[in-house]
């Protein structure tokens, strides 16, 4: 058995300009309640290990367990203030195979401690080329954009894993991805090789977590925990890679000032340069910035480059691929509304969806459902739009 | 003085109309849908054909998959003028997960011509959609890993390299950080990257490279290598499936969501209803502007 040296969930925190980014307190509460239930099943007592780098957040440790942290492990440097991945992963790295650290967590483990048995990232600019290279560093498996997990027993017979015989992974982490197109659900496991012709042990299973997912705990001031800090060494050589400047820019696509967004999808196929007009329309009459479902932009259709590269881009993407938005009102044109789009709009206050389909997901998400094809129903909705403001202003 | 670029590409699904097929639950029909070079590996080569016009490089490519996917080595060598294709072809690679393929790009990466200063990858692929595959095999080469670039400028005679990368975190503005590095760097391209050829020099060079791209790419089985495992010389544990931590264990059907509004239905074609509709539409942002 193998189980006795990989033990607890290290989780790996983000910041961004001294600040944690939410996703860090969402996976914090992910694995609060997978450790909880893990301890009850196996009679354990895993912990919840947050990982934090940075420079002067000291302070910013104890929040953590606040949010559902048993311990704390932070790295407190200057030249840990951004994020370089070079640094960061080989910190990250030696931080989850340390095993003076591992004895502070819990010191019967310590003597066997190797890795940690879970490891969580955010899938996002900063978690998901950290998870790949410290993975690389770990030498183990990762999967991405999770949104679903679970723990448990899983009886496999697979040619190479296990070599053709029946064998029981316990506690395995199943780790759940919706694909590209949003209807299929894939479940990944990252295991060990006990087929005796490629044995190999793979531990972290590891996975970057989609933010926005799941939600994060509210703070409990009661909950402590302990804090440990770890002085990293920092490779002179690494130092070479100097961040110059960070500037916030503004995107031209502006979700956030709108108070309606009209998002269109595949809909519009049969005539996409003169749906794409319509819809331009419909957004004008409301003053509504313009959203994509994601398979638009993957530039599906031929259309005028300056309409491709005006709106067929991941700029303008709403789901968890894109932005999440919760604009006044929301319109779904043409989009069926597989679950990483519904992701992006479903808080948005009061939804329309136009679709022929009185089957799509989308009904289930809209408040008002046209039926019909957009192609007919924008120019009504447009001239009524019209008619209905001028008698109002009268 | 120059630099050696390569790329890794992919051939993946054509997601445009016509060449895409979908079953009827809404899932991608693999056996119908048509293949072509990945979205974001054209942009990998359009950021390669920039350092070929602008510093003159010499620019190698790399793919891993069956041998089909030769002709996405051919299409990427028409973007990017490149004088060495590689295809990394063999039964023991398939099936492979991330750590893995990056194990095969980075043994490809190193038997390139010259040694690499560059290497550009796509954002992620259209159809796997991880993202990982570029910073793994920076890793493995030991190369400084840059994501989502959106401009870079490359310093020839002092090797280094000054890099844009946009930064988007949920809930924080956008940010455009700006890097200087040494070579080796391993950069992943955002897909906003837009090359600029605004000079003189640059539009003819750029012409000249073009055309050359053209000749070579009708003619690409001159500049093709295959390398088998054996010709790879990469440790066959090391690859494929008994190279994979990671297996996919099930794919199911998202299962539907219960209802979390009650829609109101209109009927399109009837003018009341469009009324309706549009009254109630007027209705919730009026509202919304009160509070």
């Amino acid at each position: 058995m193998t189980d006795e040296y990989y033990k607890h969930v290290y989780v790996v925190m983000e910041l961004e300009d001294g600040k944690l980014v939410p996703v860090s307190f969402e996976m914090l509460a992910e694995a609060r309640r997978l450790i909880d239930i893990f301890n009850k099943k196996y009679k354990s007592d895993e912990k919840v290990v947050a990982v934090l780098l940075g420079h002067n957040i000291k302070e910013l440790t104890k929040t953590l367990f606040e949010y559902g942290a048993d311990f704390v492990i932070y790295s407190d440097h200057p030249e840990l203030k951004e994020v370089r991945n070079t640094i960061y992963t080989k910190i990250i790295s030696q931080i989850a195979e340390d095993k003076t650290i591992a004895a502070k967590i819990s010191p019967d483990y310590a003597e066997k401690f190797k890795k940690p048995r879970y490891m969580f990232f955010g899938a996002d600019a900063i978690g998901r080329h950290l998870s790949s290279t410290v993975l690389v560093e770990l030498e183990s498996g990762l999967a991405s954009d999770i949104n679903k997990l679970e723990i448990s027993d899983i009886s496999l017979n697979h040619q190479h894993k296990t070599g053709g015989k029946p064998e029981i992974y316990e506690k395995t982490l199943e780790m759940y991805r919706p694909d590209f197109s949003g209807f299929l659900w894939t479940t990944i496991l990252c295991l060990d090789n006990r087929n005796p012709d490629i044995k190999r042990e793979y531990h972290p299973q590891a996975c970057s977590i989609i933010p926005g997912v799941f939600e994060a705990l509210k703070p409990d001031p009661e909950k402590k925990g302990m804090i440990i800090e770890y002085t990293p060494k920092i490779d002179e050589g690494d130092l070479k890679v100097k961040i110059l400047s960070r500037k916030i820019t503004k995107s031209n696509v502006d979700f956030d000032s709108h108070k309606a967004v009209v998002s269109f999808g595949r809909g519009i196929k049969d005539s996409p340069e003169q749906n794409i007009k319509l819809v331009e329309e419909l957004a004008k009459q409301l003053g509504a910035e313009i959203g994509i479902s994601l398979p638009i932009s993957k530039k599906p259709f031929p259309v005028s480059e300056n309409l491709a590269s005006t709106y067929m881009i991941p700029d303008r993407v709403i789901g968890t691929s894109g932005r999440k938005i919760s604009p006044m009102m929301y319109m779904a044109v043409g989009i069926s509304g597989a679950v990483q789009h519904l992701a992006g709009m479903k808080d948005s206050e009061f939804v329309v969806a136009i679709n022929p389909d009185e089957n799509s997901p989308i009904k289930n998400e809209c408040d008002i459902f046209i039926k019909g094809r957009l192609e007919d129903i924008i120019p009504k909705l447009v001239e009524e739009l019209k008619k209905q403001s001028t008698v109002v202003q009268a | 003085m120059t630099i050696n670029i390569a790329i890794i590409v992919k051939l993946e699904p054509d997601f445009s109309e016509g060449n895409v097929s979908y079953n009827s639950d809404g899932t991608l029909n693999r056996a119908e849908t048509k293949n072509t070079l990945g979205p974001h590996s054209t942009i990998a080569a359009r950021a390669a054909f920039y350092a070929k016009v602008k510093y003159d490089a010499r620019v190698s490519i790399g793919t891993m998959g069956p041998p089909i996917a030769e002709s996405a080595l051919q299409m990427a060598q028409r973007i990017c003028d490149a004088e060495e294709l590689h295809l990394y072809s063999d039964r023991i690679f398939a099936g492979a997960d991330t750590l893995a393929t990056a194990e095969v790009l980075k043994t490809g990466i190193q038997k390139m011509q010259g040694k690499i200063d560059i290497v550009f990858s796509g954002h992620r692929a259209s159809d796997g959609e991880t993202g990982q595959t570029g910073p793994q095999t920076a890793w493995k080469l030991g190369y400084t890993f840059f994501g989502n670039v959106t401009d870079y400028e490359v310093n020839v005679q002092n090797r280094t390299i000054r890099v844009k990368r946009l930064v988007s975190l949920q809930g924080f503005n956008d940010i455009i950080e700006e890097v200087d590095a040494p070579l080796p760097v391993f950069i992943s391209i955002d897909p906003s990257y837009k090359p600029v050829f605004n000079t003189i020099s640059k539009r003819l060079a750029y012409e000249k490279y073009e055309k050359e791209a053209k000749i070579r790419s009708d003619n690409y089985k001159q500049y093709l290598r295959v390398f088998n495992v054996q010709q790879l010389g990469v440790d066959p544990i090391l690859v494929g499936l008994p190279g994979s931590p990671t297996i996919v264990y099930k794919v199911e059907r998202i299962p539907k969501g219960k209802a979390n509004r009650k829609a109101e239905v209109f009927d399109g074609s009837n003018p009341e209803h469009i009324k309706k509709a549009v009254a109630k539409m007027r209705e919730a942002l009026a509202a919304m502007v009160i509070k």
